[in-house]
């Protein structure tokens, strides 16, 4: 048995002998509020138990392994339906991004211990209201304040922002220059003064994300991460480090499976379902999609383990997973029928048709839209030319309106 | 079997792909596409120096004993140059039928010889849009074939055919010397594929594998070919991809490269993104080659092959306007190519249903 192997297993168990404090079923009916309560109980076990931080640096709070045991552990949590998804981002970005530029070496190992266990949350606040894709175009401004900075502006989208203790920020520093030149990069904390976290509900009737405002808020220049100026290229830092997260052929809705036992029960125009050519086409155009999706991440992996670069294709999974999530709940609710206009808002968007279909646009907007993904495939993949730019070249300052 | 291509692997991908592109001639290829019953002789030529026909043929059957992954590598060298002939599918296929048939004499004799190139076999499998008909109407009584079998690929020049019959109900495998049979050049949009429509009036004929075990036999050949034939599928794809995109970093319109207006730069993305997960299958197919779930994964691949290089020859001829329906750019090499592909080893319908027969047990 390969040690990966072994790693699986015993991930495995813990998470079996936790399952039944935490997974899906201890979770149904859970308020946000109850349901963060048992995230950080969760999150603190996982700590003891030594599955958290697993490819961080053991001397900064880690497990000291390798990105696999992580994709592996988190391939193996994420079918139990644990409450994490509060600490997703907190763990993915920010904490990492502080974990290599903030140079309080004691203050980051007790923010990474504290992250860890679930204790502390930190929020990415990088989109704003003029601007998601296209983050150089960024906004809120920070000016010199004596040995300091003041902040002021708006971000927008920030998810968890009302449970975050922290959070990392990109600000403009210089107006005068190219736009992504004058980007600065630094931490705050979420509690300051003249911080105000505004939720915002969504369509699917949850409000996981938020507007943050600043008014005058105070940084002190100890929180700056990079140089002045450098912002960009620390924030492209930080989208980077979402390489190693575990992909999901089935665009983080419902298995295939869920559609197929779905369709084995229901008939249409009096004969079962799995008999209808339009039912059987779907599951078998689906099934080819997603097989082929699950051979790219086994293969990507297994190219890690014999210490090779994954290719590019890896880039295709969000885009073409979530999509056709949002087609497949469509026509499992048709199946349905009269009985899929029930809708229940705490149902788990894993396994509920409704919720996932309520909740697909998200999925094709966060974390790059659709058409942004489209662009960077042919640009960065196959070479093809950028969009026409007007703003290339241009002081922030003078960039048309 | 590993999903990573080892050294050897690597090699027979890049050399195929050299000879292929030192030889092909798309003025040949043009050419032929006006001639019924002529195939592509210098391709073919090419396969039998190169070793080909004799790559998934046991050793002791004066073959090279490698597998599908291997002939999957030079199918997708054949699909992107549009070059082949039916053979290095259905002569694989014949083989395949020969080797695990029940008739060892017969293996011996014809392998062997299927190896050298010296004999070329194909299979006849299907009749309409029934890739595999659950009762045929070419019947097999007393040794004897009799019926006809329509559009047989590489039917113009073979030397023998697996044949799929009836026998009293129950489906019969046998191998048929095509001598013995009439056959009618089907002229075709893709004429190298030398289809004809076979005609056995009392032809003898041998049994390779009767009911269940025949079916269970046929399936099996079935798709191995189909995965041998998403290779190649994907090859044709991945060349019509790299056209696209190279002709959208020339052409200009309106001031500016075509590559750079979004509707067309995201159709190219989107052609690349079905090679990719269609190449996934392909490599996952090839590895399960023996094993359980590889008519599983044999569909999955020949499904996402198949909607791959259909879409990516109708897109690769829009991004190109109007010289993309010329006679002479030669797209539409690829174009026919898809389309015979996407008939010859089993339809959408005949794989769709067969995946979700496997996925759920429940027919259709």
């Amino acid at each position: 048995m390969s040690d990966l192997e072994a790693y699986r297993l015993s991930a495995r168990a813990f998470l079996e002998k936790m399952a039944p404090k935490y997974a899906r079923e201890a979770r149904a009916g859970n308020t946000v509020e109850q349901d963060l309560a048992l995230g950080r109980e969760y999150m603190a076990a996982k700590h003891d138990a030594g599955f958290a931080g697993i490819n961080w640096p053991v001397d900064i709070g880690g497990q000291g392994l390798s990105h696999l045991h992580k994709i592996t552990f988190d391939g193996e949590e994420m079918q139990f339906g644990m409450p994490v998804q509060f600490f997703g981002i907190s763990l993915g970005m920010p904490v990492p991004i502080m974990m290599h530029y903030c140079e309080d070496r004691d203050f980051v190992k007790e923010r990474v211990r504290k992250a860890l266990r679930g204790e502390e949350i930190w929020c990415q606040l990088f989109s704003e209201p003029a601007g998601g894709s296209d983050l150089a175009g960024l906004r809120t401004r920070v000016e010199p304040d004596g040995n300091g900075w003041k902040m002021n502006g708006q971000k927008i989208w920030t998810s968890w922002a009302q449970y975050c203790d922290y959070g990392v920020i990109v600000t403009r520093s210089d107006p005068n220059v190219e736009k992504h030149k004058g980007l600065t990069y630094f931490w705050l904390d979420m509690k300051a003064k003249g911080v105000d976290v505004r939720p915002i509900k969504l369509a699917g009737g949850d409000s996981h994300v938020n507007e943050v405002f600043f008014d005058d808020v105070r940084l002190e220049d100890s929180q700056r991460l990079g140089a002045v100026g450098g912002g960009f290229g620390v924030a492209l830092h930080t989208l980077m480090i979402e390489r190693y997260i575990a992909t999901d052929s089935g665009g983080f809705g419902p298995h295939l499976d869920e559609f197929v036992k779905l369709a084995r029960h229901i008939e249409v125009g009096g004969r079962p379902a799995l008999g209808d050519g339009r039912v059987r086409s779907a599951i078998a155009r689906n099934h080819a999609m997603r097989a082929g999706l699950d051979s790219i991440t086994k293969r990507a992996f297994l190219m890690m383990q014999a210490g090779m670069q994954p290719g590019p294709e890896g880039s295709l999974q969000k885009l073409v997973a979530v999509r056709s999530r949002q087609k497949l709940s469509e026509l499992a609710m048709d199946l349905k029928g009269n009985e899929g206009l029930a809708f229940d808002e705490h149902a788990f968007v894993k396994t509920d048709w409704g919720t996932s279909w309520l909740n697909a646009p998200t999925g094709r907007i966060a974390g790059g839209s659709d058409e942004v993904l489209l662009n960077t495939i042919a640009e960065k993949i196959l070479g093809l030319p950028q969009d026409h730019r007007p703003d290339k070249g241009v002081p922030f300052n003078q960039i048309p309106a | 079997m590993s999903i990573l291509y080892d050294e050897g692997q690597q090699a027979i991908a890049t050399e195929s792909r050299r000879v292929l592109d030192a030889r092909m001639s798309k003025d040949r290829l043009l050419g032929l596409l006006e001639q019924v019953g002529q195939a592509d002789q210098p391709f073919w030529d090419t396969a039998v120096e190169q070793g080909w026909t004799a790559l998934a043929i046991p050793e002791e059957h004066g073959g090279l004993g490698l597998g599908l992954t291997e002939l999957g590598l030079v199918a997708q060298a054949t699909g992107a140059a549009t070059a082949g002939a039916p053979f290095l599918t259905f002569g694989y296929g014949a083989a395949r039928a020969l080797i695990d048939g029940g008739d060892a004499a017969l293996a011996a004799q014809w392998l062997p010889k299927l190896a050298s190139g010296e004999a070329l076999g194909t299979v006849a499998f299907a009749e309409g849009n029934a890739a595999l008909p659950p009762a045929a109407g070419v019947t097999f009584v007393d040794g004897k074939l009799t019926g006809t079998k329509p559009a047989v690929p590489g039917a113009i020049t073979a030397d023998i055919a697996v044949v799929w019959a009836n026998t009293g109900g129950k489906p019969v495998l046998v191998l048929a010397e095509l001598a013995g049979a009439s056959r009618k050049a089907v002229p075709s949009y893709d004429n190298t594929r030398l289809y004809a429509d076979v005609t056995f009036a009392g032809t003898p004929a041998s049994v390779l594998a009767e009911g269940d075990a025949a079916r269970a036999l046929a399936l099996d050949v079935l798709a191995r070919m189909a995965v041998v034939t998403a290779h190649e599928q994907v090859g044709g794809a991945e060349a019509l991809l790299h056209t696209a995109r190279d002709y959208a970093l020339t052409r200009k319109a309106f001031g500016q490269l075509i590559g750079a207006f979004q509707s067309i730069k995201h159709r190219i993305a989107e052609m690349y993104g079905l090679v990719e997960v269609a190449r996934a299958n392909c490599i996952h197919a090839a590895a399960s080659e023996g094993q359980p779930g590889f008519l599983l994964a044999a569909a999955d691949a020949r499904i996402a092959a198949t909607e791959a290089y259909d879409t990516n020859s109708r897109d690769c001829v829009q991004i190109h306007g109007g010289i993309g329906v010329t006679w002479e750019l030669g797209l539409h090499l690829h174009m026919r190519r898809a389309r015979s592909l996407a008939v010859e080893t089993g339809n959408l319908y005949f794989w769709e249903d067969l995946l979700v027969d496997q996925l759920t047990g429940e027919a259709a």
